[in-house]
């Protein structure tokens, strides 16, 4: 109906209940691939790949810093794409999917920190070294803090959802400037920059796990943010028919009718 | 006619000029600050000059930088109490115009004088000669960059009661690229080396803030208000 | 591809990187889980919440026929 081209498929996209019921079809796939990914990946770069010339098998570590550092950046393109998408269109949808991202993302660039801490030691005698890298992730950090501590800030939260919103689009401007700020910063200060992560010629039998625990980390992510907004999405909709149809359904109380 | 001037930027300019006139040892509070953080570091680190000096230029920018936070908290707060925040809202005219004129009398009564006050800072921490005019200049244009910035967040906050903090948290990351231009000008204008470079930088990111800065200051205000 | 370690021991160990990459293991292993289960627990309590106060609902409602035409 109507001229033109039909986005019929793009309002239905922001309808919590068609989120909830197809991704509920999809969910056991997603698990089973992702703890499937996750597995083979950790076992192969773990147990199975070479260790490295230069620095033995702490390199083994990259297994888990490289893909948690990627979606912890990622994470936060996704949390502002739906802040975004929900000012401009006002889909309820899309905040829950931002909120969702929030804690996600933030507990992902910790784990990024802490194993590129625990991986420093070794390799260069210092828990915490101010290199472009893990200072980038340090902002991110707050970034991610930011945005969560003004969800939280208002009494309504239509309008903690905007403000977050906002800020995470602030954000998203001004990550690229901090990036390459820091990056600057620290060859001014260190000429003979080393690398966090591994030289750029890597042996392929040490690439390819790192490739499978890129792709599980993704999975994981799209499972996680997947299973928190459907969490979202009843609380948010609880008044609604087919929610207490659900929760009837699941109910196992005295009276089950 | 003079209504539709003193609607837009120079109205907002001259009436945050005139009140921060009026109540001048508010004013001057962030300048105090800074003063008196200029005074601990030595007390903490050295009063060796061979030991201030490499701190100097960073040190005197966080100084800057945290003074002009404490002074942002209040940019739009009593606004925000006595209802003028919503008059300047629902007004007909473009909402950038006011905030830009707000945002530049806050600067001009923060930002400015501590740019001039900075030499006096700089002797205090033995900052090499070469080091004083690209310390001025970069503070001149980061002060204003910091100002625009920070008032995105006091824009978010202004409608919640123990603002001061949650604006720290969402405004310092922000204000990082500014520190690092900033303290890098200063550097460079004492090693020799071209310090237009890293000053050409931080006013790319002044222009940036005043283009962009304005737009997201009236979409919060719009938001928090009309909660 | 074969395995790098001859024994579990030796796996343990890591050439005396051990403590390093296996705590960096654990720790992420054990926050990726919590991680997937959070959002399942807080599934269910969310249909328990919803269902305890239908029930109420019904039982105010059986107890109120006044309140209904």
């Amino acid at each position: 109906m109507g001229s033109g081209r039909d986005w019929t498929w793009f309002h239905r996209l922001g309808s919590p209940r068609w989120f909830y019921e197809t991704t509920g079809r999809w969910l056991p796939l997603l698990w089973a691939v992702t703890l499937a990914l996750l597995v083979v990946g950790l076992v192969w770069g773990l147990l199975y790949a070479p260790q490295d010339a230069k620095q033995g098998n702490s390199f083994r570590i990259i297994y888990l810093h490289v893909p948690v550092s990627f979606l912890a950046l990622a994470g936060y393109y996704i949390m502002a794409i739906a802040g975004a998408v929900g000012l401009i269109w006002k889909m309820k949808l899309s905040y829950m999917v931002m909120k969702s991202a929030a804690p996600l993302g933030a507990a992902l660039t910790f784990l990024a920190l802490f194993t590129g801490a625990v991986w420093g030691k070794p390799t260069w005698g210092t828990y915490w070294v101010w290199d472009a890298r893990i200072t980038s992730m340090l902002i991110l950090l707050f970034l991610y803090l930011g945005v969560l501590a003004l969800q939280y800030a208002f009494h309504s939260q239509d309008t903690g959802n905007k403000a977050s919103a906002m800020l995470a689009l602030v954000g998203t401007v001004n990550i690229p400037i901090i990036y390459k700020s820091v990056d600057w910063w620290y060859t001014l200060h260190q000429p003979a920059t080393i690398k966090l992560t591994s030289a750029p010629s890597m042996h392929p039998d040490m690439f390819k796990p790192l490739l499978v625990m890129i792709l599980a980390m993704y999975c994981f992510y799209a499972l996680v943010l997947i299973l928190n907004t459907r969490v979202e999405i009843l609380q948010r909709e609880r008044k609604t028919g087919w929610v207490r149809d659900l929760a009837r359904q699941a109910d196992t109380g005295p009276d089950n009718q | 006619m003079s209504n539709a001037h003193n609607a837009g930027f120079t109205g907002y300019l001259q009436r945050d000029l005139l009140l921060a006139y009026r109540r001048h040892g508010e004013a001057a509070s962030p300048l105090i600050f800074f003063l008196l953080v200029a005074t601990l570091v030595p007390l903490g680190v050295s009063p060796e000059a061979g030991r201030l000096e490499p701190l100097a230029p960073g040190i005197i920018w966080v100084m800057a930088l945290l003074a002009t936070l404490l002074s942002t908290e209040g940019l739009f707060a009593s606004d925000y109490q006595d209802g003028s925040l919503e008059q300047m809202i629902i007004a007909p005219q473009l909402l950038a115009m006011p905030v830009l004129g707000k945002v530049t009398a806050h600067w001009l009564v923060t930002g400015l004088p501590l740019t001039l006050v900075s030499p006096i800072i700089g002797i205090m921490l033995s900052l090499p000669s070469d080091g004083f005019i690209p310390m001025m200049a970069s503070l001149a244009l980061g002060t204003g960059c910091l100002s625009l910035v920070g008032a995105v967040g006091a824009a978010l906050t202004v409608s919640l009661r123990k603002g001061g903090l949650l604006l720290s948290l969402l405004v310092v990351p922000l204000y990082m690229p500014v520190i690092i231009f900033g303290s890098a000008t200063v550097q460079a204008g004492i090693d020799g080396l071209n310090w237009f470079a890293p000053l050409a930088i931080l006013g790319a990111m002044l222009a940036t803030a005043v283009a962009l800065c304005p737009l997201a200051i009236a979409g919060a205000l719009r938001l928090v208000s009309s909660n | 591809m074969s395995m790098q370690f001859e024994s579990f021991q030796q796996a343990w160990d890591m050439a005396g990187h051990g403590p390093y990459v296996w705590t960096a293991v654990l720790v992420s292993v054990f926050v990726l889980c919590w991680l997937m289960q959070r959002p399942l627990v807080q599934h269910r309590k969310s249909l328990n919440s919803i269902a305890v106060q239908m029930r109420r609902e019904k039982m105010r409602q059986a107890t109120n026929p006044e309140e209904h035409s």
